[in-house]
């Protein structure tokens, strides 16, 4: 039989390390495979150059035994190449008929399109993937296996030719266990058609429970590619991470136990489902996750950013949701991910980025005393010994690690009792990290509870006095004391759900 | 340590810029060309007009020509500085001024009085703040739409009110003194001007109010995530330009001691040129009080001075669109600059 899919030597780098070094592959037809490896490992690459994204510095490609030519989007979908991109690519304001001829065209269309030819097709489209549901609905109020079978039907809709290989890109990774279950069952279907599957997953129960064999890359090298049955996960675990997990003597921080400061209890938002757990006075705890375990809505979910279910307690008192402005009263300060986004204000000067909160501690007779501000600004500056120290500077002068300061002090110079930070070091150099690293350390040890977010395990293993592993919307395991470790903590995130069925 | 402080370098600035390049700019920086470049355009034209036409333009009483016709305008555009600053356009400022006007004196054509007038006026200017600001705030409509389609609506108001024509009668001369009398040479709406110029300037520089509203008008979200409550700011600062619009449609109807439906259009442009020049200036990169005045006065004279070098009268249309244009694209190009430097 010919392979649906044969990659051979495939290699890339972008200026520098090879991002992607000799990777050969084979897939039959009708083979569900699991692509799995850490974040970096090169899977992202590898689907990139066949959807014709990046051009490979070395090997080749064949598609049911007729050569791909590389680097054309076009060439990949002509030999039956199909995508489903984490994102989906869908138009959230579209409905599914019109999503479904998004690049295609209308396939009824002969001047003027018949929306009653197109419904039915759509509907059938669905119905051979087993969703049944209105496709004149718009995409944004479907659930999300919905939209991802909307995806799924698009990619597998008519072309020229028949489709050949579905290559799925993380698509569980903002699904809930039940609705993962549902596209289980798609992908059996289109594999059942005679079409190879391939996906990317980091849910280890979905590579035990949906594929027939897994490929393991790291390091952008071709690790292993077997069969599932007869694999263990401890195993598969060690295969992703490259040595075995051991007992490591590493105690994390042992802080001595003050007062509980921070508590959410029933914790809902997305696909955080029930969350309770509590941070001491003076502790460091850690949060760690895959995309799509809750893990990225925690921070805000706490702080009133993101809308949630459940209460938030700061020393007993409740904080109301979506009210950022009364958890900062209450003493909660929150260092947001993607710093660009949420919480530079890059044309304002470093004085403005640091006393944006609370202004008025400097406003004496009706005015705010800029000399003053200045000076209180001057010392956060040399304190976090942010370059170059100087307030009226614009803050997009400044280098990533140097703004990362900058929203770091606006907080710090509240003295928080909480303080919630979310990858507190992300596109921060070597530098910046330690010295951010040290500055939490000190709050914590003037009494601030501090909960970091990270994906960052050895920013987790450095900070932390324990750290709440987060799958699928719930704490799955917690670690601190002995078992303290990088890849304990990898691991955690991408086992084996204890609760749920696989 | 010593390595951390290697590898956090100086930043991008002060590596890239050559000496030439270094030496130039500090040259404009003493000269203040980057920051009051229009003071010194405003010199020239000054200059340029002072010779071309000696015996009209180079007199006391065209400054204060000049001084008085422009208050009212600088007032709206003072008013329209705070919704822009954090990030929302108000086109109903010029809606509110004809109403107002149209209001006062319908209050005094109809025997109420003028103070009555006034009062209902002024509250008329925070109905329509605050009716913006549920457009805005609560429907998610965008500011631009939103208050296009007030300023319509409010255009019916102004012929709704004076039955599509002029209202003259019965205006008070104690309220015509408002706006004519004059104070050390000049008409009293040039002192309302420098009072709001001031109030405006202080709230916007010397309160935490005015860093809120540029915090909000920079990165909204950043904002929110800082415990700005971005609504009821944004609510306030709609409040006060249609407060604003409507304290200058009262000052420009005792100007006037008249109403007409078609009043208030004439200051739109005039305004937003203002505003969008004067993020040019002194404070470059946003919006300002200091700033928006010196466009004002810049763009004032430079019409006045080629309507009197003969010009046709559509050269001030001609004038202010243009002058609108360029300064949003300065403005563009300088907020640019500074996210790249």
């Amino acid at each position: 039989m010919t392979a649906a899919l044969t990659v051979s030597g495939m290699s890339k780098s972008f200026a520098g390390p090879r991002v992607l070094d000799g990777v050969s592959l084979s897939i039959e037809p009708g083979e569900i495979r699991a692509l799995v490896g850490e974040n970096g490992s090169g899977k992202s690459t590898l689907i990139k150059i066949l959807a014709g994204f990046h051009l490979p510095d070395e090997g080749s490609a064949e598609v049911n035994g007729q050569p791909l030519h590389l680097g054309d989007g076009a060439a990949s979908e002509a030999l039956g190449l199909r995508f489903v991109h984490q994102d989906l690519g869908l138009v959230n304001n579209l409905d599914t008929v019109d999503n479904l001829a998004l690049g295609v065209g209308y396939s009824s269309f002969r001047g003027g399109i018949r929306w009653r030819q197109e419904r039915k097709q759509a509907r059938k489209a669905l119905a051979e993937l087993g969703y049944h549901f209105d496709v004149r609905r718009t995409v944004d109020r479907l659930a999300m296996s919905e939209r991802t079978a909307v995806a799924v039907a698009r990619a597998m809709g008519p072309r020229q030719t028949a489709p050949r290989v579905l290559i799925l890109d993380e698509p569980t990774a903002n699904l809930p266990a039940a609705e993962a279950e549902r596209l289980f069952a798609l992908a059996k279907r289109v594999a059942d058609s005679g079409v190879a599957v391939v996906f990317v997953s980091h849910h280890f129960d979905e590579v035990f429970g949906l594929a027939q064999s897994v490929t393991v890359l790291r390091d952008g090298k071709h690790v292993i590619t077997r069969r599932v049955a007869g694999l263990t996960e401890d195993g598969l675990i060690e295969l992703v991470i490259g040595r075995q997990l051991e007992q490591v003597e590493h105690d994390a921080k042992a802080a001595e136990r003050q007062a509980v400061v921070l508590e959410a209890e029933g914790l809902g938002c997305a696909v955080l489902d029930n969350v309770d757990f509590s941070v001491h006075a003076g502790e460091i705890v850690g949060v760690a996750g895959i995309t799509g375990s809750g893990r990225d809505e925690v921070a805000r979910a706490l702080f009133g950013g993101l809308d949630r279910t459940g209460e938030v307690k700061i020393n007993g008192g409740a904080v109301p949701p979506l009210r950022p402005d009364k958890a900062m009263g209450m003493g909660m300060g929150l260092v947001p991910a993607e710093r660009h986004a949420n919480a530079a204000f890059m044309a304002s000067t470093l004085r403005e980025n640091i006393t944006v909160v609370r202004p008025g501690l400097h406003w004496r007779g009706g005015i705010l005393r800029k000399s003053p501000e200045r000076a209180d600004v001057a010392k956060w500056l040399e304190r976090l010994d942010v370059r170059p120290r100087k307030p009226e500077f614009a803050m997009a002068d400044l280098s990533g690690g140097n703004q990362q300061k900058v929203v770091l002090a606006r907080w710090l110079r509240l003295e928080p009792k909480v303080l919630v930070l979310d990858e507190p070091t992300q596109g921060v150099d070597v530098g910046a990290k330690s010295d951010i690293h040290k500055l939490v350390d000190e709050a914590a040890a003037q009494g601030t509870a501090v909960l970091v977010v990270s994906t960052d395990h050895e920013e987790l293993v450095r900070l932390c006095h324990r750290v709440l592993v987060f799958r699928r919307g719930r704490i799955a395991d917690e670690i601190s004391g002995g078992r303290m470790d990088h890849d304990v903590i990898t691991a955690a995130t991408i086992g084996r759900d204890q609760a749920g069925a696989a | 340590m010593t390595v951390d402080k290697q590898t956090t370098s100086e930043p991008d600035v002060e590596n890239k810029a050559g000496q030439p390049a270094r030496a130039r700019r500090r040259l404009s920086v003493v000269l203040g060309f980057d920051r009051f470049s229009g003071l010194y355009v405003w010199a020239v034209l000054i200059l340029i007009f002072s010779l071309w036409v000696p015996d009209l333009f180079d007199t006391a009483n065209n400054a204060r020509i000049i001084a008085g016709s422009q208050a009212i305008t600088a007032m709206v555009a003072m008013g329209l500085i705070v919704p822009v600053a954090c990030g929302a356009f108000d086109l109903s400022i010029a809606g509110t001024l004809g109403v107002s006007v149209c209001t006062v004196i319908w209050f005094q054509a109809n025997h109420y009085g003028w103070f009555l007038g006034v009062i209902v006026a002024l509250l008329v200017g925070l109905v329509v703040g605050l009716v913006n600001s549920l457009i805005v705030v609560r429907l998610h409509v965008d500011s631009f739409i939103g208050t296009l389609g007030m300023s319509s609506i409010l255009l019916a108001g102004t012929e709704w009110i004076t039955g599509g024509g002029q209202i003259a009668n019965g205006v008070s001369p104690a309220f015509t003194g408002i706006g004519q009398n004059q104070i050390l040479g000049l008409p009293l709406p040039v002192f309302y001007m420098i009072a709001l110029a001031i109030i405006l300037w202080w709230l916007l520089e010397y309160t935490p109010v005015g860093r809120y509203l540029y915090g909000i008008g920079g990165n909204p979200q950043a904002a929110r995530l800082a415990g700005i409550r971005v609504g009821r700011i944004t609510t306030g600062a709609f409040l006060l330009s249609g407060l604003v619009a409507a304290f200058s449609g009262v000052i420009l109807a005792a100007q006037l001691g008249s109403a007409s439906p078609d009043v208030g259009g004439p200051f739109l442009l005039p305004a937003f040129s203002a505003v969008f020049l004067g993020a040019t200036q002194v404070f470059p990169g946003r919006v300002n009080v200091p700033g928006t005045l010196i466009a004002i006065f810049l763009l004032a004279t430079g019409v006045k001075g080629l309507q009197l070098a003969g010009a046709p009268a559509y050269i001030n249309d001609l004038f202010n669109g243009a002058a609108l244009i360029i300064a949003v694209a300065l403005a563009a190009r300088a907020y640019a600059s500074q996210r790249k430097a």
